[in-house]
């Protein structure tokens, strides 16, 4: 009888699921995860509605960095060691072009329009701009050393970048490349994330992270957990991997300050945001998973198995 | 003028030497033994022969997991940090104790990597600190 119970208690939950998922959840059917595992070479695919590796695209050696271009259906995967670029039909789920770049990509972004992708090319100092139509080399773009994360200012059209070892932010136009403006941060800056009223950054070796207000470019500086790797920002919150403290810092965009620790799997290193399920998407190098956490909450809801060394170093989420 | 480019070449490959190269190596290994996880737990937090060489950077005694930094980095890697978290074993006394390292190779610059500062050096030199790590502390465990 009890077991009974319990089946029928499991029917009801898979058909109460499929039914949110399918009707309810979420109306758009593709919601897709693209997690870089740097430690085998390739890209999982999650569905983020059911929460499942879908597949595994093999890619080249020591994949990063990752870029969706929604209005062309795919994906930039970004090689650090065979020193290319893998593009993904998000249609087939299949990389149908390598592109060889002869430096190691690691930041890669995409203008609002899909028409240009900016890379911080690590070894040379400089950010590559290519355009999508065939994926050449536009411009190259001289900025600080070790040019690691980069994000692109929507409202003000200009893009920042972060120099890792300079401990500089730089701005520049997006449309004629010409330098706005470099402003010191902390120690390390590896992430950077820029929303309309902020630029971000996370400095690793000081344990905090740089919120600049874009009209004054005031700065405030906030600690967080040890060895800050990337940030995101969210309505009207911040959300910060602390690598090596395994965790994820909530910080409060009217206050500016840290209001909750989450944890989460070992080394989280970077975020994307499920707008769908309204939930924030980490990517975990240490065990090899992807943490889910509830944005309306701020609470851990799971934790997946993604692949070896997964890094995710971009926006990865795909929705259709 | 010569001279000012010198320095500034000087300056430029100094700085760049604080640096390491973008992908991050991982060694991860495990040992069993048989003894309770809070036993184990208590004696690694406390254990003599990691304070030697190791740094704690933070202990989790919810999760029992303890973070590491090296005293000092003179192995051929750079950036080491580390977590060795107990783990329950199959029975209530026995415990499985993982340790992963996380480092860089040496040599920042663009390839061709020279011999000695390449990544499998980085994993060859961190293996063994790892592998004597746990060998030791099993030793410490058996007792």
């Amino acid at each position: 009888m009890c077991n009974n119970k319990k089946f029928l208690n499991s029917v009801l939950f898979i058909y109460v699921s499929l039914f949110f998922n399918i009707c309810v959840g979420n109306g758009k059917s593709i919601n897709l995860a693209y997690i870089t595992n740097q430690g085998e070479d390739t890209v999982s695919v999650i569905n983020l509605n059911t929460l499942t590796v879908q597949k595994k695209i093999n890619v080249g050696k020591g994949p990063l960095g990752i870029a969706i271009i929604k209005n062309k259906a795919i994906a930039l995967v970004g090689n650090v060691e065979s020193q290319s670029l893998s593009i993904i039909d998000l249609k087939k789920n299949e990389v149908y072009k390598t592109v060889d770049l002869k430096t190691a990509p690691l930041g890669i972004i995409v203008s609002p329009a899909g028409e240009k992708i900016f890379i911080t090319s690590w070894y040379e100092n400089k950010v590559l701009v290519l355009s999508t139509k065939d994926f050449s080399i536009i411009h190259k773009i001289n900025v600080g050393i070790t040019p690691s994360g980069i994000s692109f200012n929507k409202k003000n059209n200009f893009i920042v970048v972060a120099n890792r070892d300079a401990n500089t932010i730089e701005i520049y136009d997006a449309k004629n490349y010409k330098l706005i403006k470099i402003i010191n941060v902390g120690n390390h800056p590896y992430g950077v994330h820029t929303d309309n009223n902020y630029i971000f950054t996370a400095n690793v070796y000081d344990d905090s992270i740089s919120i600049i207000n874009i009209t004054n470019w005031e700065q405030k500086i906030i600690k967080v957990g040890l060895n800050p790797y990337n940030i995101i920002s969210y309505k009207k919150k911040a959300y910060v991997t602390n690598a090596q403290g395994d965790s994820i810092s909530v910080i409060d965009l009217n206050s500016l300050q840290e209001i909750k620790k989450i944890n989460v799997g070992e080394t989280p290193e970077n975020m994307s945001i499920d707008i769908i399920n309204q939930r924030l998407i980490i990517a975990n190098w240490g065990n090899d998973s992807v943490s889910i956490i509830n944005l309306k909450t701020d609470e851990l809801i799971t934790e997946i198995k993604s692949g070896s060394e997964s890094r995710a170093f971009g926006q990865f989420i795909y929705t259709n | 003028m010569k001279k000012f480019i010198l320095f500034l070449t000087v300056i430029t490959f100094s700085l760049i030497s604080f640096a390491h190269g973008p992908t991050p190596q991982k060694v991860q290994e495990s040992i069993t033994v048989s003894i309770s996880p809070d036993k184990a737990y208590a004696i690694l937090k406390d254990f003599s022969e990691f304070k030697k060489f190791l740094k704690t950077r933070s202990m989790d005694d919810d999760l029992k997991k303890v973070k590491y930094a090296l005293l000092k980095e003179d192995g051929p890697f750079t950036d080491f940090n580390a977590y060795i978290i107990v783990n329950k074993g199959k029975t209530e006394n026995e415990s499985v104790i993982q340790w992963t390292a996380r480092f860089y190779r040496t040599y920042k610059l663009n390839p061709p990597i020279p011999e000695g500062q390449d990544d499998a050096t980085a994993k060859a030199a961190v293996q063994k600190i790892v592998e004597k790590g746990l060998a030791d502390l099993k030793k410490a465990l058996s007792n």
